[in-house]
């Protein structure tokens, strides 16, 4: 790696070298990966990290899950506070 | 064809730590699951071992004994499940539900158990962030958190050092037995096994690999959601705060109407909120049964939302970043079912945790060890065994 890590996952902060390793060391699916780093928990919800993730995945040869989505999407697609959600009158 | 002393089938939090208790006796295990390490429910869950959400007696007992032993494994694991002991606070809305708390807690109390009423002011001084029309509440002392599933991860992890074998990805397909209806070999899509003990501990899905046997486990998936907070400066909760009425929501046969909107009502929700490690507050709760649709409701997050901003207001101007769902294990009678299945010699259960998997994790796996090495267990766990539900059939 470079003195400038990559961050794959802004949300959470979560470097490509901490990803790499991650699937290296448990050989894990892009769910674990996600649930061991928490790249991809922010508050976007890994709509900007989740290609990233799934293609380290794929490259370095992790586990693979057929005919899935790897990683789900979640609600809300942006966040929203508890007051607007719970129906505040303010 | 490989061999077993016992296998274990499902990686969740009842399943890893099983794995892991019969390791560390010293017998050859393997742990089999059909996704990955905490696929199912322990990763769709909330993530607290709690005593003060049980009824008092045995479920109280096991609780209690089960966070001593968590205690315990969070010194020894070298995988850190981030583990804190940091009490839980009920809230009681009304002066109604502080009478049915105190005749609760008084209950406990002549158990031995360390909880204790609070009053309004002790309320607000314990959460600043709540309402400040609320009538008092519970300290629970000994209750406690975790990452429900980095604590999967290290029973798994700790298991491996002890010789545990793991096949996830592997699929169940079918159970042989012997000519004397034995447990034989368990056979997934991607080899076959040779065991002469099994353990379910499938939770929701335990029914299923019960039927390869021609069992019928009564547990039913019971729909949970939660909803996730950004991460804010604001400490509204400072370890778990659910209101009294979560009792209410849990248990069917607790006689107590909450004056709540007809949302809140239809889904019953209850508020309870924790702070993670992450800085992130998980808020919920709710109970339904969905069979095994675990898709975000939109009117499930409407009434989560509603019932948490009344009581911690401050939540109004916070976000909610995410949405999800989990299915528990749900028993009639709100008690696991820890034992031997009489008909299938071999043949185990653990499951029907509800939403006490978590909790009860460790002393499950202590229990299952104890009646495979058929030591006597901690507890007289009678009460557990599969057989109770045989006796309802006869009776009804």
């Amino acid at each position: 790696m470079s003195e400038k890590p990559t961050i794959v996952c802004r949300c959470e902060e979560i470097t490509m070298e901490e990803i790499q390793e991650t699937i290296e060391q448990f050989h894990c699916s892009s769910r674990e990966v996600k649930l061991r780093t928490r790249a991809g928990m922010g508050s976007c919800g890994g709509r900007t990290c989740r290609s990233v993730i799934d293609r380290l995945v794929e490259e370095l040869g992790g586990a693979t899950v057929s005919n899935e989505v790897p990683l789900s999407y979640r609600p809300p697609v942006r966040p929203v506070s508890f007051g607007v959600l719970g129906g505040a009158k303010e | 064809m490989k061999s077993y002393d016992v296998i274990v089938i499902g990686a969740g939090v009842i399943g890893s730590s099983v794995a892991y208790h019969l390791a560390k006796k010293g017998l050859e295990v393997a742990l089999i699951e059909k996704g990955g390490i905490a696929s199912g429910t322990s990763s769709r869950c909330d993530a607290v071992a709690l005593i003060c959400d049980k009824k008092p007696g045995i479920d109280t007992e096991i609780g209690f004994a089960s966070i001593q032993l968590f205690k315990q494994l969070a010194k020894e694991f070298s995988v850190d499940f981030e583990f804190a002991s940091r009490g839980s606070l009920y809230v009681c809305e009304t002066e109604q539900e502080l009478d049915i708390a105190k005749g609760y807690v008084s209950e406990q109390a002549k158990d031995g158990y360390d909880m204790r009423m609070v009053d309004r002011h002790e309320l607000q001084q314990i959460e600043p962030y709540l309402a400040d029309d609320l009538a008092g509440g519970i300290w629970t002392e000994v209750d406690s958190s975790m990452n429900p599933y980095k604590l999967c991860y290290a029973f798994v992890e700790e298991g491996r050092k002890l010789g545990l074998d793991v096949y996830d990805y592997h699929s169940v397909q079918n159970i042989t037995l012997d000519v004397q209806g034995k447990v034989e070999s368990v056979v997934t899509d991607r080899g076959t096994f040779k065991t002469k003990r099994i353990v379910n501990c499938a939770g929701v899905w335990s029914p299923k690999i019960a039927e390869m046997v021609g069992v019928h486990i009564p547990i039913k998936p019971r729909k949970g959601m939660v909803l996730i907070s950004e991460k804010t400066p604001f400490k509204v909760a400072s370890q778990k705060v659910h209101e009294f009425g979560y009792m209410l929501s849990k248990f069917e046969d607790i006689q107590y109407k909450r004056n709540v909107s007809e949302l809140v009502e239809k889904h019953n929700v209850a508020f309870t909120i924790e702070p993670t490690d992450a800085n992130n507050f998980l808020v919920g709760g709710h109970r339904a049964f969905k069979g095994y649709n675990i898709s975000s409701e939109i009117e499930v997050m409407h009434a989560i939302a509603e019932r948490a901003i009344r009581f911690l207001p401050k939540l109004k101007d916070i976000n909610c970043i995410r949405a999800y769902a989990g299915v528990r294990p749900w028993v009639e009678d709100h008690l696991p079912i820890v034992s031997e299945v009489e008909e299938v010699p071999g043949f185990f259960i653990a499951s029907g945790h509800e939403g006490d998997g978590i909790s009860m994790a460790p002393i499950t796996g202590r229990m299952v060890t104890q009646l495979i090495a058929g030591e006597p267990t901690d507890f007289n766990i009678d009460k557990l065994n599969f057989s109770r539900y045989k006796k309802a059939d006869a009776v009804s």
